[in-house]
C-alpha cells in the first residue's frame, strides 16, 4: 500500500502553484488549451480570438483558457494570463457575462507536445470540462468562430471529437495526403482528413478516458500524441465529425525538418498499430466522417517546388541506405526503389502500388523493431521525398477536383493492399 | 416610550415592506386592516424589525394595488380610519418601530376630484394641474414603462377632448409640476401625515416629475429642483424624518438624488438586485462585483437602501439584453412568470426553496452596504401564485398558522381579497409563522438570529465596504469597517464546497471572530489566509486586535 501511495506520489506532474489556479478555476464547461513556446509576437491577438471566440459562442458558460508552457524565455505566459477581457470587449461589443480566466503552468523547461498535452488534459479532467478544444499559437489567422465550429458539435451536440478540415494549397500537406489521411483512413476505417490537427475539439470524456491510457509512461507518449489521440477517438467508437475551418496560415517560421515531424506523425502513428490491433485488423473499406461545412477546399495557386533535388534526396538516400532498406522492406520492393531511383526526371515515377507496399512494410518492421525504431523513421525519409516528387508531377497540371481524384485514388490503393500489412502483420515473429 | 433622537436612525434599520391588506384581518372582513397590523406588531418586534415600509393605504379604486390615489388626506374604509392609522403609529412608535408611508408624486388616479375637475373644462382653475396637449406628439423621447399594456404615454379623454400625459397606467395621469399649486399641494400633503407623526415617505416614481421636450423625461434638473425644495421645508419643520427615493435607474443617473445631502436620505439600489440573483446563478461574484464598483459614492448621511423582493416584478429593466435574457432562461422558464421587464415571483420559487440559498441571498442583503429592507413573508419562506395576474400573485394574504385562512382572517375564504397560497409546498398549512416560531431552527428563527446580529454592530449599516478578490471567482468577499471596527464578510456564491485564500496582510495580527456561533478562528498572519466553505455558506468574522 505504501509502496503505491510512493508511485502515485512520483507520477504527479502538475505543480502546486497550477493545482491552486485550477482550484481557484474550479468546474468549467469549456476549456480552451493553449500550448505555447516563444510565441509572445503572437499570443496576445491569439488569446484576445479566443476571448472573443467563447464571449460570441459561449457567453453563458464557465469557461477557462489554460496555457501549457514549454519554458519561454520571451513572457509568453505572462502575455496570455494578462490578457484582459476589457481590452476585447470595447471592440466587438462584447459583454461577459462570468468572470473568464485564463491560467498558465510551466510544465517543462523545454517544450515538449505530449507532455503540454497531458497537463491539459489533466487541468480538463481536473476541472471537469465537459468540452475543450486545443488551439495552436502557430496558427496566424484564428479566427473567433472557430471556437463555435470545433467545441459546438461537442457542447451541444455530444460528439466526443472535432477535427478540422482547411483550405489548402494543394501541394500543401504532403505528408497527410500521401500517408496519413490514407493510411489512417484504409487502417481505422473512417475518413479523418486532418487526423494530426494542430487544433481540435474534444469532449471531457474522451479527455479523460485518453489520459488514463499508459501511453504517457512507456515513451510513446511524447511525440505526436494528438494523432494518438485521434486514433484511440476512433478505436474507441466515440463520436467524432469534421468541421471546415477556412483558410490555415501559420506564423512565419524556420521549415521544420522532415525527420522529426515524421517522428511525430508517421512515428505516433506506427506506434498505435500495435495496441489497435484488435480494432483496424477486422475493418473493411472505409465510411466518411460526417463534416460540417466544406469537406475540403483546394488552392491551386502556383507554387515553387524544386522536384529535382527532392528527387536527388531519394536516390543518394536509396543508394546510402541500402542495407538499412534490406532489413526493412522486402527484396522486391527494394529491388523496385533501385530500379526508379535510376530513371530520369522527367521519367521519374514512384508508383502508388510500390509507396502503399513501402509504408506497409516499414510499419511492420517497426512493430518488430528489426532495426532501431528511431533509425526505421529516419529511414522512412528519402522515400518519402520520392513519393512526393510523383505527386508533385502528377497533380501538376490537375484541378482542385483532378487533385481529390489523386488522392482518393492512393486511398483505395491502401485500403485495397491492407491484407498485405495484416499478412506482414501475422508474420511478424 | 419616546423614539431615539438619531438623525441617521435609517442606517440603521431593518425595514419590512407590505401592505396593510396582506398582512391581518381584524374584523373578518377579509381585507387586513389597521387593527391587524397593530396586533402584530409584537412579531415584528421580535423579529428585530425597526421600520415598517407601509404601501399606499389611500381612498384609490385600487386599479393598481393603491398607486392610484383617489384622496391622499385620509385612508381606504377597507383598511380601517384615519384613528386607526394613528394608533397604529403610536404603537409602532412605542416599540421603537418606525414607520415609512407612501406617497405618490407623479401622478394620481383618474378618479381623483383634481383630475375630474381639470378635464371637466379647459378653463377650470384646476385644468393645468395635469399635463395636458392637443396632440399624442409631444415628448417622443419618452419611454413606455409598462410596456405590456401600454402603447403611447399620452391618452385621449374624451370629455376634455384632449390628450393627458401618463408615464405609468392610463388611469394614471401625471401632475403637472411645472405648476407651483400643485408644488405647494403635494407638500401640504406631506405635511398632513409628517404633523400626524410618520417617520418617512417612500417616494415613488420620482424621476418623472417634469416633462421637458427633447429629453427623455427622467432625471431631469427641474425634477431634483422641485425634490430638493420639498428636502428643505422637510429639514426645517420635520428634523430627523427621513425620504426613500424610488427611481429605477442606473447608479449614477440614481446620484444626483441625493444631491450633496440635501435631496433623498436614501434610493433603492434597483441595480444590485436581480445580478445578486444573477451572482448565485452564475456561481460568480462578478455582476455584483462590477456593479458595485460602478456604484458611486454618496454623501455621508446618505443611504442605499436594499431588497431582494418586492411587490413589484424582480425588474430587469436594469440589466443589458443578455444578462435579461439568462435571468428570464434561469429564473422564469415559464413565460406565465414574466411581466413587462421583470419576473413576478417571490424569493423562496424563485430560490427553489433552497434554504442554503435563502441564508446566502439574506446575509449579502444584510451585509452589503446598505439598508435591507424584507419583504413581508420571505422571512418565513412564502410561495407565490402565478395563476394570480399582473403582481398580486405576490401579494397573497400572510400566512400566521395553519388553521383557517391561515390565520390571517376570520371570514369566509371565498371573501378574501385575494386567495392564500395553498399548494403543498408553500400552502399556509406548512409554511406560517406559527409552526416556525416553534421550530428552532426554521427559517423565521434564522432570519431573527441574523437581524440581531447585523444590529450587534454599527458598521453593516454605515462602514466602508472594501471588496477583496480572492482568484476563487465563486468567493464574494469584502471587509466591512467602522472606527476600529473591522468585519469580514466572505459568501461563497456556489453549490459546491470552495477552498479560497484571502490576502488579509492588511489586518494581520487580527484574530476572527465568527459573529454567529462567536468561535475564533486562527489568528491572521503573512501568509494567504485559507478558508474551506461549504456550499453557499458564508461567514462574517469579527476582526479582533486582542
Amino acid at each position: 500500500m505504501l509502496r503505491t501511495e510512493i508511485e502515485l506520489a512520483e507520477e504527479s506532474f502538475l505543480t502546486d502553484d497550477f493545482l491552486r489556479q485550477l482550484i481557484n478555476v474550479g468546474e468549467v464547461d469549456i476549456l480552451v488549451g493553449l500550448p505555447t513556446h516563444n510565441n509572445a509576437k503572437t499570443i496576445g491577438s491569439i488569446v484576445h480570438t479566443i476571448q472573443s471566440g467563447i464571449l460570441r459562442g459561449f457567453p453563458r458558460e464557465r469557461a477557462v483558457i489554460i496555457n501549457a508552457d514549454g519554458g519561454s524565455r520571451d513572457g509568453t505566459p505572462e502575455l496570455v494570463t494578462g490578457v484582459s477581457i476589457d481590452d476585447v470587449r470595447p471592440s466587438s461589443n462584447l459583454y461577459a457575462l462570468r468572470t473568464l480566466h485564463s491560467i498558465s503552468t510551466k510544465y517543462a523547461s523545454s517544450p515538449e507536445s505530449g507532455i503540454a498535452f497531458r497537463t491539459i488534459l489533466a487541468a480538463a479532467e481536473l476541472l471537469r470540462a465537459k468540452a475543450c478544444v486545443l488551439m495552436s499559437p502557430e496558427s496566424a489567422n484564428i479566427e473567433p468562430e472557430w471556437l463555435s465550429k470545433l467545441l459546438g458539435p461537442i457542447y451541444r451536440d455530444g460528439l466526443d471529437l472535432v477535427t478540422p478540415t482547411y483550405r489548402r494549397h494543394k501541394f500543401e500537406g504532403l505528408l497527410i495526403t500521401n500517408l496519413l489521411y490514407p493510411m489512417t483512413r484504409a487502417l481505422y476505417g473512417l475518413r479523418i482528413r486532418e487526423a494530426y490537427a494542430p487544433e481540435f475539439g474534444f469532449s471531457g470524456r474522451l479527455g479523460s478516458q485518453f489520459l488514463g491510457q499508459n501511453i504517457w509512461n512507456d515513451g510513446t507518449g511524447e511525440a505526436g500524441v494528438e494523432l494518438r489521440f485521434t486514433l484511440a477517438a476512433i478505436a474507441g467508437k466515440y463520436r467524432i465529425c469534421q468541421s471546415f475551418l477556412g483558410e490555415k496560415i501559420h506564423v512565419e517560421r524556420h521549415a521544420a525538418d522532415l525527420v522529426p515531424v515524421l517522428r511525430q506523425t508517421v512515428g505516433a502513428l506506427f506506434s498505435a498499430l500495435e495496441p489497435d490491433f484488435p480494432v483496424w485488423s477486422v475493418v473493411a473499406g472505409s465510411q466518411p466522417a460526417p463534416t460540417t461545412g466544406a469537406d475540403q477546399e483546394v488552392l491551386l495557386e502556383p507554387l515553387r517546388v524544386n522536384r529535382k533535388r527532392l528527387r536527388e534526396m531519394f536516390s543518394t538516400g536509396v543508394a546510402e541506405l541500402e542495407s538499412v532498406f534490406q532489413s526493412i522492406l522486402s527484396p522486391t520492393t527494394v529491388a523496385e526503389l533501385q530500379r526508379i531511383a535510376l530513371m530520369g526526371e522527367e521519367d521519374f515515377h514512384y508508383p502508388a502500388e510500390l509507396w502503399v507496399k513501402t509504408v506497409y512494410e516499414f510499419a511492420a518492421s517497426y512493430q518488430k523493431s528489426v532495426i532501431s525504431r528511431d533509425h526505421i523513421i529516419q529511414a522512412l525519409a528519402p522515400l518519402f521525398r520520392g513519393r512526393v516528387v510523383t505527386f508533385l508531377m502528377e497533380n501538376r497540371n490537375a484541378s482542385a477536383g483532378g487533385v481529390e481524384n489523386n488522392i482518393e485514388a492512393l486511398c483505395l490503393e491502401f485500403e485495397r493492399l491492407k491484407p498485405y500489412l495484416l499478412e506482414l502483420w501475422e508474420f511478424r515473429e | 416610550m419616546p423614539l431615539n433622537r438619531d438623525a441617521l436612525w435609517y442606517k440603521d434599520a431593518i425595514i419590512y415592506q407590505f401592505h396593510v391588506r396582506t398582512f391581518h384581518d381584524s374584523n373578518g372582513d377579509g381585507i387586513g386592516d389597521f387593527q391587524g397590523l397593530e396586533e402584530k406588531l409584537d412579531y415584528l418586534q421580535e423579529l428585530g424589525i425597526s421600520a415598517l415600509w407601509l404601501m399606499p393605504f389611500f381612498p384609490s379604486p385600487l386599479r393598481d394595488d393603491g398607486y392610484d390615489i383617489a384622496d391622499y388626506n385620509t385612508v381606504h374604509s377597507s383598511y380601517g380610519t384615519l384613528e386607526d392609522f394613528r394608533k397604529l403609529l403610536s404603537s409602532a412608535h412605542d416599540r421603537e418601530i418606525r414607520v415609512i408611508i407612501e406617497m405618490v408624486l407623479n401622478h394620481t388616479s383618474d378618479q381623483h376630484p383634481w383630475f375630474q375637475e381639470s378635464r371637466s373644462s379647459k378653463d377650470n382653475p384646476r385644468r393645468d394641474w395635469y399635463v395636458w396637449s392637443d396632440t399624442d406628439t409631444r415628448y417622443k423621447g419618452a419611454r413606455i414603462i409598462f410596456l405590456d399594456t401600454e402603447t403611447s404615454n399620452w391618452a385621449w379623454d374624451p370629455i376634455s377632448k384632449s390628450f393627458y400625459w401618463h408615464r405609468f397606467f392610463s388611469h394614471q395621469p401625471d401632475l403637472n409640476y411645472d405648476n407651483p399649486d400643485v408644488r405647494e399641494q403635494m407638500w401640504n400633503v406631506m405635511k398632513f401625515w409628517l404633523e400626524m407623526g410618520v417617520d418617512g415617505f417612500r417616494l415613488d416614481a420620482v424621476p418623472y416629475l417634469v416633462e421637458r421636450e427633447g429629453t427623455n423625461c427622467e432625471n431631469l434638473p427641474e425634477t431634483h429642483t422641485i425634490l430638493k425644495e420639498l428636502r428643505r421645508k422637510l429639514d426645517e419643520n420635520f428634523p430627523g424624518r427621513m425620504l426613500l427615493a424610488e427611481a429605477n435607474q442606473w447608479p449614477a443617473d440614481l446620484r444626483p438624488y441625493f444631491g450633496d445631502g440635501d435631496e433623498f436620505h436614501m434610493a433603492f439600489h434597483f441595480p444590485l438586485m436581480p445580478r445578486m440573483f444573477m451572482g448565485l446563478k452564475l456561481e460568480d461574484r462578478k455582476p455584483i462585483t462590477e456593479i458595485l464598483q460602478q456604484t458611486p459614492e454618496i454623501p455621508a448621511s446618505c443611504q442605499w437602501s436594499l431588497f431582494l423582493r418586492n411587490h413589484d416584478e424582480l425588474t430587469l429593466e436594469m440589466v443589458t439584453d443578455m444578462e435579461r435574457d439568462y435571468m428570464y432562461d434561469t429564473y422564469a422558464e415559464s413565460k406565465t412568470m414574466r411581466l413587462n421587464l421583470g419576473i413576478r415571483r417571490r424569493l423562496a420559487p424563485l430560490l427553489d426553496n433552497d434554504r442554503r440559498r435563502m441564508e446566502l441571498m439574506n446575509g449579502m442583503l444584510m451585509s452589503l452596504p446598505g439598508t435591507p429592507i424584507i419583504y413581508y413573508g420571505d422571512e418565513i419562506g412564502m410561495g407565490d401564485n402565478i395563476n394570480l395576474g399582473d403582481r398580486n400573485g405576490v401579494r397573497t394574504p400572510m400566512q400566521w398558522d395553519g388553521g383557517l385562512n391561515g390565520g390571517f382572517s376570520a371570514a369566509a375564504p371565498e371573501r378574501l381579497y385575494a386567495p392564500l397560497i395553498q399548494d403543498p409546498v408553500y400552502g399556509y398549512p406548512a409554511v406560517n409563522v406559527l409552526r416556525q416560531r416553534a421550530s428552532e431552527h426554521s427559517l423565521l428563527n434564522w432570519m431573527r438570529s441574523i437581524i440581531s446580529v447585523r444590529k450587534s454592530t454599527g458598521v453593516f449599516g454605515r462602514g466602508s465596504i472594501e471588496f477583496l478578490y480572492p482568484a476563487n471567482h465563486r468567493i464574494l468577499a469584502y471587509v466591512r469597517r467602522l472606527g476600529n471596527e473591522a468585519v469580514l464578510v466572505v459568501n461563497n456564491l456556489s453549490s459546491t464546497a470552495q477552498a479560497v485564500e484571502l490576502d488579509l496582510r492588511r489586518y494581520k495580527g487580527n484574530i476572527p471572530i465568527e459573529m454567529f456561533g462567536r468561535n475564533m478562528f486562527p489568528r491572521v498572519g503573512d501568509v494567504p489566509y485559507l478558508l474551506t466553505m461549504g456550499p453557499y455558506q458564508f461567514y462574517w468574522f469579527r476582526l479582533k486586535r486582542i
